[in-house]
């Protein structure tokens, strides 16, 4: 490895202190170490978040669920009081990589990631949560604001997330089987604010929401309601796993999916 | 792996002008994202070094550029070969070619370039999407920039928006 200087704060205040010009804010490291690794990153300062006790945690405060940005994939898929609230999210969680990212990933690292193919954002943007920062708190659908970019300003720190309870809530993805990243997912929400539709891995944009689909869905809340609806393909990413056209048919189909179970 | 990307722009100014800024090695240097030199290296040759920042990656690349089959005021091929170290390589080229059109000169530009090593690697889900983004980026400032804005306007307003840039 090259050299870069590494702190370990303890408290969101500290951290927030050290970062600077050339500092990296360190999660889960699923992104930042292997990025580092293949030198397409440099950073002259590491701030590993993982001493930061406070980031961390899963709470039910009255209607809403909180969390901590450094709690790990895993101790959210496996969470009683996620699984009595937002059962779903326990099955996104599950769902993400493997043993070894969903022990070492955490829920804030993707967000502020906000990877085109990432599971959380969908999810995050579906159930309408609010991101909670170390300077101000914003809706989900002003946090994500394309490929890998969010309204995170440089010297700031995503805190946690709060989520309001949907009545119902399913995620469906269609995974890479190699990376198990999203090649298409969808989240589909009915709750206080309605019906949300977030569509992960198939926008060239990053995650967006399938207006059409939630219009129909808030007719008809079930799969049948979707038929005809389809998502315009010059909108949809391609690569050497799927092109555009493919995508966007899988969205449809995990779409109907995830009504299906979210209606279960 | 490959990408193949091809689009086209109108652009609110005559043909004279949108090719002279074609050729105006600042007028690149500008429009390029992250593009942070870009300096003449023989006849139609430069040198450039831009730096990539998307997501986790923030990483700067050396390359040549070189402009050939050029047919003035229509149409050039402008090819680039990227050394991004031990990242990986980069290598492509872009047909450009323009045409009359209403309110202004149409630009066609055909895509073809090759990605490889770690970047491809790493990066194999996002290449095109990436490509496509600069691409954008790339054309959004050109059309500022021929529809009679200054450079120094086009820079001033650059450095303004990575000010405010949010990540």
């Amino acid at each position: 490895m090259y050299a870069f200087d590494y702190q370990r704060p303890s408290t969101v205040s500290e951290a927030a202190a050290l970062l600077a010009e050339g500092a990296k804010l360190l999660a889960g490291g699923q992104t930042l170490i292997p990025t580092m690794k293949q030198r397409l990153a440099s950073p002259s300062l590491v701030i590993d978040l993982g001493g930061v006790t406070e980031l961390r945690g899963i709470s039910r405060a009255g209607d809403r669920l909180e969390i901590g940005a450094m709690t790990t994939h895993a101790a959210i898929a496996e969470s009683a009081d996620v699984a009595s609230a937002i059962p779903g999210l326990c099955k996104v969680a599950e769902g993400i990589g493997d043993p070894h990212v969903r022990n070492r990933g955490t829920i804030g690292g993707s967000l502020a990631n906000n990877d085109p193919a990432a599971d959380y954002p969908a999810a995050v943007l579906a159930l309408g949560a609010k991101i909670h920062t170390n300077k101000r708190e914003l809706a989900a659908d002003d946090f994500f604001q394309g490929l890998f970019t969010t309204a995170l300003e440089e010297d700031e720190i995503l805190t946690r997330i709060s989520f309001p309870i949907p009545e119902r809530f399913a995620y469906a993805k269609f995974p890479n089987p190699a990376s198990r990243y999203a090649m298409v997912g969808v989240a589909v929400a009915k709750g206080p604010q309605g019906v949300r539709v977030a569509v992960t891995g198939a926008g060239q944009n990053g995650v967006f929401r399938a207006t059409d689909m939630e219009a129909a869905l808030a007719n008809t809340f079930t799969p049948d309601a979707l038929k005809g609806i389809s998502v315009d393909p010059s909108l949809m990413s391609t690569d050497i796993h799927a092109d555009a056209a493919y995508r966007a048919h899988l969205v449809g189909v995990m779409a109907r999916r995830a009504v299906a179970a979210a209606a279960a | 792996m490959a990408v193949n990307m091809r689009g086209e722009v109108v652009l609110p100014a005559d043909h004279e002008r949108v090719w002279e800024m074609l050729n105006d090695p600042e007028v690149l240097r500008i429009c390029i994202p992250g593009c942070e030199t870009f300096e003449p290296d023989g006849e139609n040759a430069f040198r450039a070094v831009a730096r990539v920042k998307i997501g986790p990656v923030n990483a700067r690349f050396k390359g040549k550029v070189s402009l050939t089959d050029i047919d003035a005021p229509n149409s050039y091929k402008i090819s680039g070969e990227g050394e991004g170290g031990v990242a990986g390589f980069a290598r492509g080229g872009a047909a450009v070619r323009l045409e009359p059109a209403e309110g202004g000169t149409r630009l066609v530009y055909e895509v073809e370039a090759t990605v490889g090593g770690k970047i491809a690697q790493l990066g194999s889900r996002l290449v095109n999407s990436v490509a496509k983004k600069n691409a954008d980026a790339f054309f959004a400032k050109f059309a500022k920039a021929v529809s009679g804005e200054t450079i120094s306007e086009v820079e001033a307003e650059e450095t303004a928006l990575a000010a405010g840039e949010t990540q």
